[in-house]
């Protein structure tokens, strides 16, 4: 395998340090949309706060059913009188202020478990993708103005709390070339349908960048000074979420890393050999095949030189040709039978027999013999 | 392969993306079409062979901001570095358009099957910058002719 490859470190002004540092191993672990679409699934349940209807709603009334032979229905009715309410049906799913059918209860199932295994390996599926600027692009981010994906911006443009404004994290973005994203949410941000308008869901919009940092080396006063930026999120290296790794399921989120997180990730997710540091039991998961292209495998030069050469000739078979007439076309005419060249060259066909005119048959020897006799 | 290491080559990316993404344009009419709004794809369909974003080599050809094509290709083996993966190359007016089209796209081996459809989404777009000639004012006839006639006489 060829050399580790490296992604360089970006200054400030979104042109390269000079410095670089080795891509982390897990960026190499298998990217599988299956595993996180179905983590994704489960783990996004477990924000949700319960909701049920009013245990007493709909049976807030005396109501008995009237029995038979009133030539009503035999449902319960609203006992009095004196107001329009009084012998309406009532308690049914099917009456109005009726109970809801099955109403909702707060001790639904609420929460999802899922495998600790398999979030893990969905959140570093989540990191490998989000190195590959196609599936950004998929995503939806606009990306072809930055200058390397992942994208790294040194520390030391974060140190002492340097990033604490709006304004000063807003010119770092542009600097490095992520203000067509932002651009992007700020654009996108509309009034959402239905009644979430009415429960603080006012507005939906896309998302922007992620801003992953360690906390220790970079502060924490980056992520005041991002918050109030359209889409984009901030994340502590250590508590990587794949509900912003991969928002709705979908691989390739846009990551700007601080070059300290960056170099955390080795520590925090270990290798395909060695052990995660922080995470207990944990090994990266391994790809399958090394080689994911498969027109490379087999030119490679392994595969070549154990391959037999092909069979037969290298003619193919011509399929849906028209069929040619030999009687019309003369090349035809000629695969078919080669006799015709010569043939027709020396214009056999117009010769005729010289054999001039027949002989009489009575001037034939035979009729001379038969005379004699 | 879109991508520096080996583990994800383009069709592993088209597998992914095949299903979502960002430029997939649905229609549930005409059979449920799938169009794409791919700026490095010529025919704007929704196809591995036209995925821009998904190929190594991928040829996109937008209107030039002064009339005129502009031609985009992707630069071989710069996937992870997005500002400068493409390249853009300017062509204005007349014919040679079309052929220097034809010669960036499929000569020295780029993308030799994007040849036909490169020219014919460069000619689509030179067409549509050209100015609508006004159809000539129809020319009465019969009555409202003689009608017309007497009135310029007057």
């Amino acid at each position: 395998m060829a050399s580790r490859p490296t992604v360089s470190i970006l200054s400030a002004d979104g042109s390269v340090s000079g410095a670089s540092h080795p891509l982390p191993k897990v960026f190499t672990s298998p990217i599988r949309p299956d595993i996180v679409q179905q983590v994704h699934t489960g783990v996004a349940k477990n924000k949700r706060q319960p909701y049920a209807v009013s245990e007493k709603a709909g049976h807030q009334t005396s109501a008995e059913s009237w029995g038979t032979g009133r030539a009503v229905a035999r449902i319960p009715r609203v006992s009095g009188g004196g107001t329009h309410r009084a012998g309406q049906a009532a308690f049914g799913n099917m009456c109005r202020s009726g109970r809801m059918f099955a109403p909702t209860k707060v001790w639904r199932k609420w929460q999802q478990k899922v495998n600790l295994g398999q979030k893990r390996f969905a959140t570093v599926s989540a990191l490998a993708a989000s190195a590959v600027p196609a599936l950004l692009l998929a995503r939806g981010h606009q990306v072809s103005t930055v200058p390397e994906v992942p994208l790294v911006i040194n520390s030391e443009v974060f140190a002492g709390a340097a990033i604490a404004r709006t304004s000063t994290a807003v010119g770092l973005l542009k600097a490095i070339g992520a203000a067509a994203d932002i651009e992007k949410v700020k654009k996108s941000r509309k009034l959402r349908a239905g009644k979430g308008k009415l429960r603080g869901r006012r507005h939906r919009q896309r998302r922007g960048p992620l801003v992953v940092y360690d906390p220790e080396v970079d502060g924490k006063e980056l992520a005041r000074a991002f918050r109030n930026i359209a889409g984009v999120e901030t994340c502590s290296v250590f508590a990587l979420n794949l509900l912003q790794l991969a928002p709705g399921g979908h691989l390739g989120r846009f990551v700007i890393w601080t070059s300290s997180a960056f170099k955390a990730l080795d520590t925090i997710y270990g290798s395909t050999t060695v052990p995660s540091v922080l995470k207990k039991d944990f090994l990266l998961p391994q790809t399958v095949v090394q080689q994911a292209d498969i027109g490379r495998l087999i030119n490679s030069s392994e595969i070549q030189a154990v391959v037999r050469a092909a069979k037969g000739t290298a003619r193919t078979k011509r399929a849906g040709v028209q069929k040619k007439n030999p009687l019309l076309n003369k090349q035809v005419l000629l695969r078919l039978n080669p006799y015709a060249a010569g043939y027709s060259k020396d214009k056999i066909g117009t010769k005729g027999l010289d054999a001039g005119k027949p002989e009489r048959a009575t001037k034939t020897p035979f009729a001379k013999v038969l005379k004699e006799e | 392969m879109s991508h520096s290491s080996p583990l994800v080559s383009a069709d592993l990316i088209w597998e992914i993306a095949r299903k979502q993404n960002a430029y997939l344009v649905k229609r549930n009419t005409q059979g449920g079409l799938r169009f794409s709004c791919d700026p490095l794809n010529l025919t704007n369909t929704h196809s591995r062979k036209h995925a821009g974003f998904v190929n190594e080599k991928a040829v996109g050809i937008v209107p030039g901001e002064k009339g005129g094509v502009t031609l985009i290709t992707k630069k071989q083996g710069s996937a992870q570095k997005p500002s400068a993966s493409t390249k853009t190359t300017f062509s204005k007016s007349s014919r040679k358009t079309y052929k220097s089209v034809a010669n960036h796209v499929a000569k020295s081996g780029y993308r030799g099957d994007l040849r036909a459809h490169a020219v014919a989404r460069a000619s689509a777009i030179r067409k549509s910058q050209q100015s609508v000639k006004e159809s000539p004012a129809p020319k009465l006839r019969g009555g409202k002719a003689k009608k017309a006639a007497a009135e310029s006489e007057e």
